[in-house]
């Protein structure tokens, strides 16, 4: 791996939203922070079943993912979408760059997006719930893994898309759903029937659950299951990815 | 003299279309060397897959020596490639992108060599202006730059003066020029045929994704029989079509001037034939073929194919 070349695709993405950083930051802290103030007041005295903390104290963790979520999809997929849009989608094919560079570059890209709106989010959400985290090297862990998760899936759609539509598919019919079932806003274990099991085949509901776990210490399902759904996705994305970027899919003709 | 690019047996399809007939291409280190054909012909598509820019179904290219599939890393940063399509990153300005485009190639620090490009360019006062800001041939002449900035020690430039106009056209070929002498290989694509016959020491003509001519410049030119030969007379030239009947000729009344076409065993004839019209001529030219000749008859006409 060529540091300078690879330093350089980094600071490249890192540039491209910081240059955007009303829409890129800003944005998801206003969208976040409304959750945290219409939740905290609507459900002031509620508790969650089986928890036993503030139903505030409940969503945070949950909250924090959803934005990291969707802003390391959003940063790699839109990167690539418009670099092929604006076609300067050929100054990556043309650079030497290995594919498991490409692939870090664009990842880390959205990773640093990601963790920085969590983080703006989680200094918020101080002053909502006190801002107390059980295990917060776990809880870095998890957002370590899971932005990278979705930026490397933000590669894949900004890869497969041919306009920005395709990328809102992407989003709107798989990011989104995934999201707002995996548990951020209730707990799974108080689901009816066959739905709290359903949610056992959402990938998204082990990030959230297992984040939870690092903020409060309590958990649905054990973290250290989710900890190996999380980084087995990790790495297995990791590698289609570099693959994807080495048969140049959907860049080249 | 040693070898810049080997290119061999390299077949492209897309779908049924053959955008590429097996290729065999030598290009030597330190040459001009134009690609010409008309669209379609496949030249494009040949660039795209020496850069990386489309797979090829069969074949082999080497850069200096070094397979472009297997040492792609190393080939890359030998080859310096202006894509015929103008592209922009929105996101920084002309300094700011050259500066990255100098990372992707491991050059940190590169400033004296941008500035000398910006310089060369006519860029200079543009540097910091986003490039949305720039016009279409300002544009070009960033990818240009960006093409360089690694210093490459061959320049594909395809199309690179599309939109570009006269003033900057020639300080941009001052600027190639001088690479070529500095051993930089330089391989041009272009419509205008002039600037390749100007410019260009071999030239390979492609049609319809086969490279039907290869040759020097001068051979190309010789290849083809045409003399034209252009009087002007002080004397009215109407009537003149009558005695000119079954020769290649225009006729202009108005400038009292004659055009005619012929093979050089002709020439003699001609001038005789002029001379007897008993005409008093005040101006006469002629012009040998010119390398559009030798286009136009391989790509429309056919005929003369390297095997």
């Amino acid at each position: 791996m060529n540091s300078i070349t690879f330093y350089s695709l980094v600071k490249r993405e890192v540039s491209r939203f910081s240059k955007v950083a009303i829409q890129t930051i800003f944005a998801p802290l206003i969208s976040t922070g409304l959750y945290l103030i219409i939740f905290s007041y609507s459900f002031k005295s509620r508790e969650v079943v089986g928890y036993g903390i503030p139903y505030i104290s409940f969503i945070v963790p949950g909250l924090i993912m959803m934005s990291l979520i969707q802003n390391s999809f959003a940063n790699t997929s839109s990167s690539l979408i418009g670099a092929k849009y604006n076609g300067n989608i050929v100054d990556f094919l043309l650079a030497p760059f290995s594919y498991i560079e490409l692939t870090l570059g664009f990842m880390i890209g959205g990773i640093v997006r990601g963790m920085l709106v969590g983080s703006v989010i989680y200094l918020v959400s101080i002053l909502f719930y006190g801002g107390e985290i059980v295990h917060p090297l776990l809880a870095l862990l998890f957002a370590f893994l899971v932005s990278s998760i979705f930026s490397l899936l933000g590669i894949i759609a900004g890869l497969w898309a041919e306009k920005f539509d395709h990328v809102s598919i992407f989003s709107n019919f798989f990011i989104t759903p995934l999201t707002f079932l995996s548990g951020v806003f209730y707990s799974v274990k108080g689901l009816p029937g066959i739905w709290s099991k359903v949610s056992l085949f959402n990938p998204v509901f082990y990030m959230v659950d297992a984040t939870r776990y690092a903020f409060i210490g309590q958990s649905d399902v054990n973290p250290s299951f989710s900890l190996v759904i999380i980084g087995g996705l990790a790495v297995g994305l990791l590698l289609l990815v570099t693959y994807l970027f080495k048969i140049g899919y959907k860049v080249k003709s | 003299m040693s070898v810049a690019i080997e290119i061999q047996n390299i077949n492209k399809k897309y779908g049924d279309l053959e955008a590429l007939k097996d290729i065999n291409l030598t290009i030597n280190r330190g040459e001009f060397f134009g690609l010409l054909g008309p669209n379609g012909a496949g030249k494009s598509t040949l660039i795209g897959i020496l850069g990386g820019l489309v797979n090829k179904d069969f074949g082999r290219i080497t850069v200096l020596g070094k397979d472009i599939i297997s040492n792609y890393r190393e080939t890359k940063k030998s080859l310096g490639i202006v894509p015929q399509e103008v592209t922009f990153d929105p996101y920084f300005n002309v300094r700011e992108t050259l500066e990255i485009q100098s990372g992707y190639f491991g050059i940190k620090n590169n400033d004296e060599k941008i500035n000398e490009l910006l310089k060369a360019l006519d860029l200079t006062d543009k540097a910091e202006i986003g490039p949305r800001q720039l016009s279409g041939g300002m544009k070009r002449r960033l990818l240009i730059a960006k093409a360089l900035v690694h210093n490459p020690e061959i320049i594909v430039l395809d199309e690179p003066t599309a939109g570009v106009d006269v003033e900057l056209r020639n300080s941009l070929w001052d600027y190639v020029i001088k690479l070529n002498s500095q051993g930089k290989t330089i391989i041009l694509t272009t419509h205008y045929l002039e600037e390749a016959e100007t410019l260009c020491d071999r030239i390979a003509i492609m049609n319809k994704g086969e490279i039907v001519k290869i040759d020097t410049k001068e051979n190309l030119i010789n290849s083809i029989d045409k003399k034209v030969v252009s009087v002007k007379f002080a004397d009215s030239v109407i009537g003149l079509a009558e005695k000119l009947e079954g020769t290649s000729c225009k006729i202009d009344e108005e400038e009292n001037r004659i055009e005619i076409e012929a093979s050089k065993n002709d020439l003699n004839d001609l001038l005789k034939f002029i001379n007897n019209l008993d005409l008093h001529i005040v101006d006469m030219n002629i012009e040998s073929a010119k390398l559009e000749d030798v286009f136009i008859k391989l790509t429309n006409l056919g005929g003369d194919r390297d095997e």
